[in-house]
């Protein structure tokens, strides 16, 4: 078969004369090139294997930090968080949640309530256990709006929260009170708002468990209304979390809410995920750019490969390049010769590096890749990266020849014969 | 026409100077076969790389055509190298990575004329015996085919000299004593310029002039007498 094609090729290159109408220079720049094929393996797997580190580092970076960002508007956040600056929301979660629900582009929306217990104990096989972690985080949810505009609920085994005396036990909290069970009691010591002790019993129907513990594993969860009570603060919210149909809306939505209720008295802060969570962001966003600053610097190392593959195949075709000089190539066409090579090895090495970044993506995404039960990464083709880091790969397999190419250029052609 | 005026080549300088051609004149007249004979070291290759181009005197002129080559630069010694001379090397030095075909068809290819050269090639091909070994590759073929493909190639633009550097050096009898044949008859075909360098001055017969170097000079009386 391989034969046939072979000579079918044959047959078309030299029958119709087609292949000798193509540049000489970039005919020789190929022959020299394809005709060696271990340097030319070598110089396109350079190449090949700094586009997939490239993609590599990103599937998994910008994966991590797409995975951070998708927990953290599911969990916590919602696509655009609303709070009130320096203290709780006072206006109805009903007259809120409602307005915003009239935005095509708003989902669901729920208000929560966030507090801090001074102590939480169990008691397990008849021995009393404190978590020592304390204070405990507790977050006040409306179960049903909640499961609406998070996905928080999905992380619970057991139920969520729903009657009033109900809790879900974040995973740490959990073991940190020696494991109790669903339909276990836990005892929670609060501060009212007067500094007041206010002791209170649950009944436990869920545990939260999060890869990463990006959820709320290390807090508990009840309902708004019974730390409203709590709290002695009937109706107050600490934020509204908004769920969006469509994600690109956010800094619409944002901007819409602000300007529907620009009162003074409210001193609303509506922001976007990358706003409401730039403090958990803004460090990983800086690891990812020094990840792919390593990734670059280890494409510009494949470059030094193909300059010394470049190099030795200057070397090995010296004599050919004094013959080509004497009977007519100009100095430049030596140039184009060499040139034409790196546009070989960049093309070759870029569609090589193409396919391993594609087929690594798609094992990354069909296989919900982890590492060590940690988050699932958020795997996206990221089809325009791809094709920037192709092109500089290419045009680094390009630069990488004109040095070579320039030392060859600068063979006189009676010394390239006698050394070549 | 070829004309070489006072032509001298040194390596070097100070004390470790070598004079490798020293007050060197001859004229070459069109058609003309001519051999420069010499000892191993006696300066004929230089003296061929200067008639060439491939190489720059220290002083004296090559006057081709009845251009002064001394005057062009280096983009213009390639392109006259391409369109007035024709060059055949000891080993052949075919590129390996062209076929026959395209190693016949290189200087056409340099010149931007390849299109109307592919019929010229076969012939040429033809004319050598060549023909069925049009497709493969330069290192494919035997050192005499080989160096019947060096002849085509220098052939093929029509140059107004063609100079060879021992093209049997490295061939067996057989092989060179055809390639002498087919030196002289392509000269008598084509009426061309022929400059041989060879240090086998009996294996090319009764030729038209002969160059004697000896210690990078003319040796006095023999171009003539030789002749």
């Amino acid at each position: 078969m391989s034969n046939l094609l072979r000579k079918l090729s044959l047959k078309i290159k030299y029958q119709t004369n087609l292949y000798l109408f193509v540049d000489y220079r970039a005919q020789i720049g190929i022959r020299f090139i394809t005709r060696r094929k271990g340097s030319l393996i070598a110089a396109c797997l350079a190449i090949a294997i700094a586009i997939l580190v490239v993609q590599v580092n990103s599937v998994i970076f910008q994966g991590l930090y797409d995975a951070i960002v998708r927990d953290l508007v599911n969990y916590r956040f919602g696509h655009v968080f609303i709070s009130k600056r320096g203290d709780f929301i006072s206006r109805s979660d009903f007259m809120l949640v409602n307005w915003l629900q009239r935005i095509p582009w708003v989902q669901a929306a729920a208000p929560r309530l966030e507090y801090s217990a001074l102590s939480i104990n169990s008691t397990v096989n008849g021995q009393l256990i404190q978590d020592h972690n304390a204070p405990v985080p507790v977050l006040g949810v409306k179960p049903e709006w909640d499961m609406a505009a998070s996905t928080l609920y999905q992380t619970v085994k057991g139920q969520y929260v729903s009657y009033r005396n109900s809790i879900v036990l974040g995973q740490l909290v959990q073991r940190d009170l020696g494991y109790p069970q669903i339909g276990d009691t836990v005892k929670i010591k609060f501060k009212d708002q007067f500094g007041n002790d206010v002791l209170k019993r649950f009944t436990i129907v869920g545990i939260s468990a999060t890869a990463g513990n990006q959820g709320n594993d290390n807090g508990v969860i009840i309902n708004i209304d019974t730390l409203r009570e709590i709290m002695d603060r009937p109706s107050q919210s600490s934020e509204i979390i908004v769920r969006l149909n469509d994600p690109s809306k956010a800094s619409d939505v944002r901007d819409l809410f602000l300007s529907a209720f620009p009162s003074n008295a409210d001193r609303f802060k509506a922001q976007t995920i990358e706003e409401a969570a730039e403090v958990q962001l803004a460090g990983f966003r800086s690891g990812i750019a020094l990840i792919n600053l390593v990734g670059f610097f280890g494409m510009i190392s494949s470059a030094f490969g193909v300059v010394t593959i470049q190099m030795m195949q200057v070397t090995s075709k010296t004599r050919d390049i004094g013959v080509m000089r004497a009977i007519g190539s100009k100095r430049k066409d030596i140039l184009l010769v060499f040139i034409f090579q790196g546009i070989v090895i960049g093309a070759i090495g870029a569609a090589m590096g193409t396919g391993l970044a594609i087929g690594y993506t798609t094992y990354a995404k069909e296989t919900h890749m982890t590492f060590n039960g940690s988050l699932a990464l958020e795997v996206k083709y990221n089809w325009m990266g791809l094709v920037q880091t192709d092109i500089m790969a290419f045009s680094l397999a390009i630069i990488a020849s004109i040095y070579p190419a320039f030392k060859a250029t600068k063979l006189q052609p009676v010394e390239a014969m006698r050394t070549g | 026409m070829l004309e070489v005026h006072n032509l001298e080549k040194v390596y070097g300088e100070g004390d470790t100077a070598v004079r490798a051609l020293e007050n060197i004149n001859f004229t070459i007249r069109k058609g003309e076969f001519v051999l420069i004979v010499g000892s191993s070291g006696s300066g004929k290759s230089t003296l061929l790389n200067m008639i060439g181009l491939l190489d720059r005197p220290t002083s004296g002129k090559v006057i081709i055509d009845g251009i002064d080559t001394s005057t062009l630069n280096d983009n213009q010694l390639s392109s006259f190298r391409n369109s007035k001379l024709g060059f055949i090397f000891q080993f052949s030095n075919l590129l390996s990575d062209l076929t026959v075909l395209e190693n016949v068809l290189l200087p056409r290819k340099i010149e931007g004329t390849e299109e109307s050269a592919v019929e010229e090639a076969k012939t040429l091909l033809r004319t050598v015996g060549l023909e069925p070994q049009l497709n493969k590759f330069g290192n494919k073929i035997s050192g005499g085919q080989a160096q019947r493909v060096a002849i085509t190639r220098a052939l093929i633009n029509k140059p107004a000299i063609v100079l060879a550097d021992e093209p049997t050096g490295n061939l067996d009898s057989l092989s060179a004593e055809t390639t002498v044949h087919l030196l002289k008859s392509l000269n008598r075909k084509l009426n061309q310029t022929f400059v041989v360098v060879t240090h086998d001055r009996p294996q090319f017969g009764q030729v038209d002039k002969i160059i004697t170097i000896k210690d990078g000079k003319i040796v006095e009386g023999e171009l003539e007498a030789m002749a």
